[in-house]
């Protein structure tokens, strides 16, 4: 489509899709943002052709959810710019004018007569630096954004309130994602660690240490998780005393959209704002997780899977939890957590996290590198299958699962094929060189509430021993070259690296389902062989 | 050379150029870059440079040193009337090749070894000088015997602290003794990241066989578990990327090109229970890379950061560079390239010493 550019990523609008037609969003590297349909296969429409906008690389691309028209795109200049599909991008550079100010961030609106793109812009964290990726809760109604800075930075997306935040141990924050229920952001990144942020109590509850190298994609297996069979509220096991608080420990998906006039913007077709409310109800009642499963991947070409229950997140912030002595390893096992403590896995009986559901026969992953979309096909029925673990006389998770590895995949013929159009990630062909902002280390501009020197310890930034640390499930390389992307589908998960491999591996007795997804022209996924692995209940 | 010297000065902005710095390249007398290189990265860890022109106001008048070359080299470029340029270390060099034999020929050296030496080699003269000026006027007076010695600022910016804990497998005594360490030397594994390097620098390591440990409760040779924490971290973390392995098999060295990330922060996961400031962080400040195939071929440069940009020195040119062009000098994921350009001792700088 351009030369001396390459796309870098992608979203497909669930919204408007139909069995034959699909909005497509793609990001590129020099900046341009490009609509197409892949399936009537007409070229449609670009943005920021010019580079007037942002000329910098564009970083991550999402559909706003339940908009048919708008698109939220950050940039590694620092940038998230709204679009509305229908709009124009004007001929000259857009002049802004300030809308909203908050602790490290600024949002601008365009000073026009007439509407244009971009509808806002947002400015994030020191000047210049890289936001790496953002995520829509699952209910829509928060935005979590990460960027080189260190931060993650979740805001409530309507009224643009920053909601809290969080610090990385060091460097840079890469990946983001929430846990199907809302209630927790997990983010990756170059401290090799992963770092479960709770957004009811604003604060930094877990790591987990596994990762050799920085980790390039988080994302939760929603297939995989067991929920209580309450509505609403979860049982904690006893702590009863502060309910109350709990109450809002969900991303409220029926907070009024705060200022009105801007909604008038954002959402402007009226059905669609019905279609969030009504999502964001169905959310509402749907039941909170007992134990989370998560799913990391990085440049140290390693997947790793995490079990996260509650008990260990329902821990009180502790000044000390190191171990001493030669031969500890500072670190505990969440296994031997879950064993002392009082956690109770409930047979099946939740429902399917919420996303938008769109035709199952429509499977739109032509580009997928990392799109977390795709698991929106998941349905309820397919969760009765699936035998849960009850492991309540399990004496180990970890040691019960340590036995089983990955099949030898045979790396023969035809079991994987090149995708071109992969997300570039990282790569160092990547055309804005000159971009001197990029990954900006300006320190001019950093308020005193973003010194990681006074975060350290506190809830955005505990100290390494004041927080419990997880260790992985299963930590196993599966691939030559670093891994870039990790999807959860029902019967399988998708990984892809760097040299544009894309690999599909079945889940235990899933085998022959996996082979059922269906390849469009420029889909390269290939069933994995060999044993595959056991992320889901029916090995445990 | 002209054109390129002004191009940096285009790319740093004149509005923007910092005042009071001066981006000076230094001439390659013939296989030096390994010198050049490591000398730019000092001369951009600040406290360092502070102090070597804090001893060149202090001593106008001393015998000829590597030191005195060393604060006359780092003083003439900073008060160049030239904001860049480039500058010949002669003087330095040939003090150097007379210090040190194994650098006085025109073969390739080692950059590590080249700052293990300096860095050592100049303490031995900060102490050497401190003996001499508080000797000899208190000759006769008779004091009580003398106490640890303080302290140099080579200690104060570089010196960090090991301790390694060995618990014996027999009678379970643990037993601890520290070590001072001006750098780290860790091993690269291909794919990770210098914090996973520096975690398994302190894996715990059995000693048995041949390695037994002596244990004193047990006063035998006992097997022991043993593992080396970080106890004092220092001001100035250098940490050197072991890359030159000797293989048997071809009688020489070999470099391992494994792809090690290394972020621009860095907290340390390896420091021991009692550490002073365990979650003391660092800025990558300065990194010296090795180009080449060998380590006695190839070629050295180096990147460091000077008010918030980062520039590129090789041997006498300099450039700015964008932060994003780092990555290219992690490494290679594959093993059929043999050259590579991969960052071999790194300069991590604490926050809290600015
Ligand atoms: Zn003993």
């Amino acid at each position: 489509m351009y030369k001396g550019t390459n796309p870098t990523c992608h979203d497909f609008n669930v919204v408007t899709m139909t069995p034959d037609s699909v909005s497509l969003v793609v990001g590129f590297s020099t900046g341009q943002i490009q609509l197409i349909d892949p399936i009537k296969k007409e070229l449609s429409k670009l943005y920021n052709e010019e580079r007037l906008i942002d000329k910098t690389k564009v970083t991550c691309i999402r559909w706003v959810p339940g908009s048919t028209n708008l698109f939220l795109v950050s940039h590694s200049s620092g940038q998230l710019y709204l679009y509305n599909e229908e709009l124009p991008c004007g001929t000259a550079p857009p002049h802004y004018q300030p809308f909203k100010q908050g602790d490290g961030y600024a949002i601008h609106t365009c000073k026009t007569k007439s509407t244009r793109n971009p509808l806002y812009r947002w400015v994030i964290g020191s000047e210049g630096c890289c936001i790496n990726e953002f995520a829509f809760s699952p209910c829509g109604t928060c935005l979590a954004v990460v960027s080189q800075d260190g931060f993650l930075r979740v805001f409530h997306y309507d009224t643009m309130e920053l909601l809290g935040s969080a610090r990385s141990y060091f460097g840079g924050f890469l990946c983001v994602c929430w846990s199907p229920d809302g209630r927790y952001v997990v983010v990756g990144g170059e401290d090799d660690l992963v770092t479960v942020w709770s957004f009811h109590e604003r604060r930094v509850v877990a790591r987990g240490q596994g990762h050799r190298s920085w980790v390039s994609v988080v994302a939760f297996d929603p297939y995989t998780t067991s929920y209580s069979e309450q509505d609403g509220t979860v049982d904690f096991s006893g702590g009863s005393d502060d309910e109350t608080t709990q109450q809002n420990h969900t991303p409220n998906c029926t907070l009024s959209s705060g200022s009105s006039e801007r909604s008038s913007v954002t959402r402007n077709s009226g059905n669609q704002a019905s279609n969030r409310n009504s999502s964001g109800s169905d959310f509402n009642r749907m039941n909170a997780a007992t134990c989370y499963r998560l799913g990391s991947v990085g440049q140290d070409t390693q997947l790793c899977l995490w079990d996260i229950t509650e008990d260990v997140l329902r821990q009180p912030m502790c000044s000390k939890l190191r171990t001493s002595g030669v031969g500890g390893s500072g670190t505990f096992g969440v296994n031997g957590l879950a064993a002392g403590g009082a956690y109770h896995l409930n047979s099946m009986g939740g429902c399917v996290p919420r996303c938008n559901n769109v035709s199952t026969t429509l499977q739109t992953n032509a580009v997928a590198s990392k799109d977390k979309e795709c698991l929106a096909d998941g349905n309820a029925t397919h969760f009765h299958g699936m035998n849960m673990h009850n492991n309540s006389s399990a004496p180990s998770l970890t040691q019960r699962l340590a036995g089983l590895g990955f099949g030898d995949r045979k790396d023969g013929s035809g079991t994987h094929k090149r995708n071109f159009s992969l997300a570039s990630r990282g790569g160092s062909t990547g055309g804005d060189k000159n971009n001197s902002s990029y990954r900006g280390s300006g320190t001019s501009n950093r308020t005193s509430a973003d010194d990681p020197m006074r975060l350290i310890g506190t809830g955005a930034c505990p100290r390494f021993d004041e927080c419990p640390v997880l260790e992985p499930l299963i930590c196993k390389k599966i691939a030559h070259e670093r891994l870039t992307a990790l999807i959860f589908r029902e019967d399988c998960f998708v990984t892809a690296c760097q040299d544009g491999y894309v690999y599909t591996w079945a889940r235990p007795g899933k085998m022959g389902l996996a082979s059922h997804i269906p390849s469009s022209p420029t889909t390269v996924t290939a069933a994995a062989v060999g044993g595959g692995i056991g992320p889901s209940g029916t090995v445990v | 050379m002209g054109a390129n010297i002004s191009q940096l000065e285009r790319d740093i902005g004149s509005d923007q150029f910092p005042p009071n710095e001066h981006y000076f390249g230094l001439v390659n007398f013939g296989n030096t870059c390994y010198s050049n290189s490591v000398l730019q990265a000092l001369y951009f860890c600040k406290p360092f440079r502070e102090k070597v022109l804090e001893y060149k106001a202090r001593n106008k008048r001393t015998k000829e040193t590597l030191l005195t070359c060393l604060a006359d080299l780092f003083y003439s470029i900073a008060t160049q009337k030239k904001k860049v340029g480039s500058i010949a270390p002669k003087k330095f060099i040939a003090r150097l090749r007379k210090e040190k034999e194994e650098f006085d020929n025109y073969m390739q050296q080692d950059a590590h070894e080249f700052l293990n030496f300096l860095i050592n080699h100049i303490n031995e003269i900060i102490l050497a000088e401190r003996h001499q000026s508080s000797c000899k006027p208190k000759m006769g007076i008779g004091e009580g015997p003398t106490p640890q010695p303080e302290p140099t600022w080579v200690h104060e910016i570089f010196q960090g602290i090991l301790t390694s804990e060995t618990r014996c497998l027999n009678c379970e005594t643990v037993s601890s003794k520290d070590e001072d360490f001006f750098d780290l030397q860790v091993d690269v594994d291909q794919n990770t990241s210098i914090t996973h390097c520096l975690k398994c620098f302190s894996n715990t390591e059995t000693l048995c066989s041949d390695n037994k440990f002596k244990c004193d409760h047990c006063s035998s040779y006992q097997e022991a578990q043993k593992r080396m924490r970080v106890k004092k971290l220092p001001m100035i973390l250098a940490l050197h990327l072991k890359r030159f392995k000797y293989m048997e098999q071809y009688n020489r060295h070999i470099k391992v090109s494994h792809r090690v990330v290394f972020p621009l922060e860095l907290r340390l996961f390896n420091t021991s229970d009692d550490a002073v400031n365990p979650d003391r962080l660092y800025d990558l400040v300065a990194v010296v890379i090795h180009c080449g195939s060998g380590p006695n071929r190839g070629h050295y440069i180096s990147i460091v950061k000077s008010h918030g940009f980062w520039l590129l020195f090789d041997d006498d040119m300099v450039d700015k560079i964008d932060a994003s062009t780092i990555e290219d000098f992690y490494g290679l994921t594959s093993d059929i390239q043999k050259s590579s350009e991969t960052g071999y001792i790194l300069f991590y700088q604490s926050r809290d010493c600015v």
